[in-house]
């Protein structure tokens, strides 16, 4: 890729990510798209969300309470598992699920339109594409994936409790007591600012990236392959610098 | 009036348009024929300012289209209606959806009146009891249909622009398609609605059109009408229309 394509390709990503965000405010905005994308990206990734969050607390709690019982620091696992999840892997864990499965459709979806001239017809007809189709699911992500995110937060917690009841033995009212204790505001903000930037991001990625789709089924399988890696990297590189951000915004240290 | 001045286009640093100049007036039928991936659907991408051209003029209604901006090409595009190859459904919307969209999103015409006249647009391309079918339900022949009917709906183009409308159908549904362009732009030669229709199908563009350009090597290399077209000395192009020899 030569220099001047990359940044005409930056450029074209900073004015969809724009226009998408200001098309909010646009009259011509269908609500009905909007509920249809909610209804595709929030309800029908609830099973995916239910069984990685499942997993991942339950394997979390293992592991953390492994290492602390020869210490005899077991019972801080409740606190651990709390803080990991509520301020790290949950949302990370979660948007990199999302963006499996409802990033890549997005890019196919608007890819395959794309290919079959259907983006062409909306234009022609003197409709936007970006608000046609990408406000709608910018909205839905953004609404979505933290709902997704505090419903995911809830079942890791409770598949940590699972394995520090059962197979740890540890006192559940003590563990449901320090992941109350882990619910502050610092913790809990951090938590939930991430998924609406995650959701965001994978969005304007996704849809970005299927707008630009060209060269027919192979075209197809570069954009949604380009907007998974994309939407997996930008996902870890900006939790990390998000991070520094709110740790700076709520004081806390590291 | 359309006129291409001299027009070039590369995709990837490969040249499609190079150089391509000609001029139709919207009550003509033209046929632009070649061979395909020769630039063929570029050139009415280009006429509705879907791209852009690397140099070069696009003229329509003497107003040059390069670089205007969504708004004003919005005017422009009222003069056409396009019927893409395969029919460009929206395969998320019925076929009622897909008829009335322009008449909803654009017009913003009433319920009751947009249903009448997607009635009337389904009655008129034979396909009347399709509306609440959805694309993939639909054969080849019918989706074109469709996209047919979608392309009236709403506005009343000067000219059609219709690409490889007969492509993968079979003969007599082919035929049924042809009829029915060559329906909707019947009338006085002066006042009809023109047409222009890309294909590599001459025996199809010889049904509908009355005027033929030839494309090759991004220029067009023959201009002409029927008669000039069959008595053709060029030797690649006579090869390409001996289907109707």
């Amino acid at each position: 890729m030569t220099l001047r394509r990359l940044i005409s390709e930056l450029q074209n990503f900073y004015i969809l990510s724009l226009n998408a965000l200001l098309g909010i405010f646009r009259r011509s905005l269908n609500w009905r798209d909007v509920i249809d994308q909610m209804d595709y990206a929030g309800v029908g990734s609830f099973f995916i969300v239910f069984l990685v969050s499942l997993f991942i607390g339950m394997a979390l709690s293992l592991q953390i309470s492994a290492e602390l019982a020869p210490l005899g620091l077991k019972m801080y696992t409740a606190k651990i598992v709390g803080i990991a999840i509520i301020r790290e892997i949950g949302p990370v864990a979660i948007a990199l699920s999302y963006a499996g499965r409802v990033g890549s459709g997005m890019a196919s979806e608007i890819g395959s339109m794309v290919l079959s001239h259907q983006v062409d017809m909306l234009r022609v007809y003197g409709t936007d594409p970006i608000i046609k189709l990408v406000t709608p699911r910018v909205l839905s992500s953004t609404i979505m994936l933290p709902l997704l995110t505090l419903m995911g937060d809830a079942i890791s917690l409770t598949g940590g409790y699972y394995i520090a009841v059962a197979m740890s033995h540890q006192s559940g009212v003590f563990y449901w007591s320090q992941i109350g204790d882990e619910l502050n505001f610092q913790n809990v903000v951090s938590g939930l600012t991430k998924p609406f930037i995650f959701g965001y991001l994978i969005t304007c990625i996704s849809c970005a990236v299927g707008l630009s789709a060209h060269g027919g089924a192979q075209g197809l399988r570069r954009a949604t392959t380009t907007a998974v890696v994309l939407s997996t990297i930008m996902i870890i590189v900006v939790d990390f610098f998000l991070t520094q951000v709110l740790f700076f915004i709520l004081g806390m240290q590291a | 009036m359309i006129e291409f001045r001299d027009v070039t286009l590369s995709y990837n640093e490969n040249p499609v348009l190079d150089g391509m100049s000609f001029s139709i007036q919207f009550h003509e039928k033209i046929a632009i024929l070649g061979s395909s991936g020769k630039g063929k659907t570029t050139i009415l991408k280009l006429i509705l300012g879907l791209e852009q051209p690397d140099s070069g003029k696009i003229l329509i209604n003497r107003t040059d289209i390069a670089n205007l901006s969504e708004s004003k090409l919005r005017d422009i595009r009222m003069n056409f209606s396009v019927v893409f190859q395969e029919g460009a459904l929206f395969d998320s919307l019925s076929v009622r959806d897909n008829v009335s969209f322009c008449l909803l999103e654009r017009e913003k015409l009433p319920e009751d009146i947009v249903e009448s006249t997607v009635k009337n647009l389904l009655d008129r391309v034979g396909i009347k009891d399709a509306a609440d079918l959805m694309p993939e339900e639909l054969s080849g022949g019918m989706q074109r249909r469709v996209a047919i009917a979608r392309s009236l709906a709403g506005c009343k183009p000067k000219m059609m622009l219709y690409d490889e409308p007969t492509s993968g159908l079979d003969p007599i549904t082919a035929d049924t398609i042809c009829d029915l362009i060559n329906e909707l732009s019947s009338g006085n030669p002066s006042e009809r609605t023109g047409l222009i229709i890309v294909t590599h199908d001459v025996a199809d563009a010889v049904k509908v059109a009355d005027r033929f350009l030839y494309l090759r090597n991004g220029k067009i290399r023959f201009d002409g009408d029927l008669g000039a077209l069959t008595s053709t000395q060029d030797a690649e192009l006579k090869r390409f229309i001996k289907d109707i020899l």
